[in-house]
């Protein structure tokens, strides 16, 4: 499951569609991610990009279409088709993990207890053995002395390192971003992004919806770029970013870039 | 103004029959006591009941907002005689349940914890529910990417935040039902109004009313206190400090 490993398929998405009472947020989309790949989302606000994460580990399951995570299908369930429920719950979310814009840490936990509970909750870890890996994430996204700290006491960036710690604690084997420095102070967005791009060497699977252009720049393997629900072009990000075909991508880049 | 004071506030007479008045107490703390308990314990329910996820749980959920609406537009005191009179009546239970005589307490008594515990159970999930509502749905989210099951994820992270937030406006209802239990009284239970009536019917004297009320007042004026400093430590939560501001 490295990044040489590129060959197996690890989310395969097929005409996914999504819609909130009549609004359609997602109109067919097709995307294919490898094991290890470090796929970048971009697009304008409303264009479905969250909507597409939220899909993927079925907060938000698609009415229309079909997911494939490691090669098996995800959207089927009793209210299959309907948006309702997954057969494949359990399945989806112990392999895929989620990073929010807002954190969303439990503020009446610890920043160890919010690494911790879910995996004594959910994996059936001893006490001990979750401090233990708790610990070693901590520290590893540099928090080793904040272990014992309540969320309101961190800065945004830590909680934003927190909260990637209490999804990596879950061992997942992709991890999703939704927009996670976009409610950052500018000056705390270094930190989060450099701990994205230490996970991105060590070969994890990665969907990173951000307005980052820098960050998807130099560390994305692809570039995808959505507008009003659907995919407009996709490729290596030298292509994409630098010289994009669409109409619609130029004008976003332009956008963004003049700032 | 002598026949006043001689009428509500005759010491000498209060302490002839503190006694008789006390033991009237006692009964009514025990009634306020379990039924406060057992409310919060069924209210807790019924509000998680409430907000049970999906089409599966529709019934589940219109049947508990039903009975919460229900039982908050009856009178207490119309439940209490509803109860007292006529399950007793109902011949097909066994005498164990139409005449309980559980822990040596009175019938009359159980009536009275059942009719409390129905009423304020409804209350009280109203409360949990606005602390349920209060706690931001990326809590809920964030616990399901998890893995967490629904209900794993109301013990572990919503109940927690939902119920510190409400713990005085839950004191503010257990006060409200200690007052309430008086209306056992109706049922012919000798708690402390029953008690001091009963003096004052006698004796033409109402101090040993003024008396129990005066004991009430010793409960709930502190618990009063109690919930004004609750609510100045749950406000002062989210204005001091800045970071707070970002975090939300």
């Amino acid at each position: 499951m490295t990044a040489l490993d590129g060959s197996g398929s690890m989310l395969s998405l097929r005409g996914v569609c999504k819609r909130f009472g009549k609004l359609e947020v997602l109109r067919g989309v097709d995307l294919e991610v490898r094991k290890g790949e470090v796929v970048c989302v971009l697009g304008p606000s409303g264009s479905g990009k969250s909507t597409l994460l939220r899909c993927l580990n079925l907060l938000e399951p698609p009415e229309e279409g079909d997911i494939h995570l490691e090669g098996r299908s995800i959207c089927r369930g009793p209210g299959s088709g309907s948006g309702e429920q997954s057969w494949e719950l359990d399945f989806v979310r112990q392999r895929v993990g989620i990073v929010f814009q807002q954190f969303n840490l439990f503020p009446h936990k610890t920043a160890l207890e919010n690494v911790t509970l879910a995996q004594e909750k959910v994996l059936g870890r001893s006490a001990a053995e979750a401090r233990e890996n708790g610990r070693r994430l901590l520290e590893r996204v540099g928090l080793s002395d904040k272990l014992d700290e309540y969320p309101e006491r961190l800065s945004g960036g830590q909680q934003q390192r927190v909260a990637i710690a209490r999804a990596l604690a879950m061992d997942p084997h992709v991890m999703l971003f939704d927009e996670v420095t976009s409610a950052l102070d500018p000056e705390l967005v270094k930190e989060v992004l450099d701990v994205m791009r230490e996970l991105a060497a060590e070969g994890m699977t990665m969907i990173v919806v951000t307005h980052e252009i820098g960050f998807a720049r130099e560390v994305a393997d692809r570039v995808v770029f959505m507008d009003e629900g659907g995919i407009v072009e996709e490729g290596p990000p030298a292509d994409v970013l630098a010289s994009p075909r669409e109409e619609r991508t130029k004008k976003f880049l332009g956008l963004v870039l003049e700032r | 103004m002598e026949e006043f004071l001689k009428q509500f506030f005759d010491v000498g007479f209060m302490a002839d029959h503190f006694g008789e008045v006390l033991d009237g107490f006692w009964i009514t703390t025990q009634l306020a006591v379990l039924s406060g308990v057992l409310a919060l314990i069924w209210g807790l329910i019924l509000a998680t009941l409430r907000q049970l996820p999906g089409k599966t749980f529709l019934p589940v959920r219109f049947l508990t907002i039903a009975y919460i609406d229900v039982f908050r537009g009856i009178p207490l005191l119309m439940l209490i005689l509803l109860i007292a009179g006529g399950i007793p009546a109902l011949e097909f239970l066994p005498e164990s349940l139409r005449l309980p005589q559980w822990f040596g307490k009175p019938d009359n008594f159980w009536f009275g914890v059942l009719a409390i515990t129905i009423t304020y159970g409804a209350y009280m999930a109203e409360v949990y529910r606005a602390g349920i509502e209060s706690v931001p749905p990326g809590q809920m989210e964030a616990a399901r990417s998890l893995g967490m099951g629904h209900g794993q994820a109301m013990r572990s992270v919503i109940l927690p935040q939902a119920v510190r937030k409400v713990i005085a406006p839950l004191l503010n209802d257990f006060v409200a039902l200690t007052k309430d239990t008086t209306l056992v009284s109706f049922i012919a239970l000798n708690e402390v109004t029953l008690v001091a009536s009963d003096i004052q019917s006698e004796t033409f004297n109402s101090s040993a009313l003024t008396l129990g009320a005066l004991m009430f007042l010793a409960v709930t004026l502190p618990l009063a206190r109690l919930v004004d400093k609750l609510i100045a430590r749950e406000q002062s939560r989210f204005t001091r400090g800045a970071p707070r501001v970002e975090a939300l």
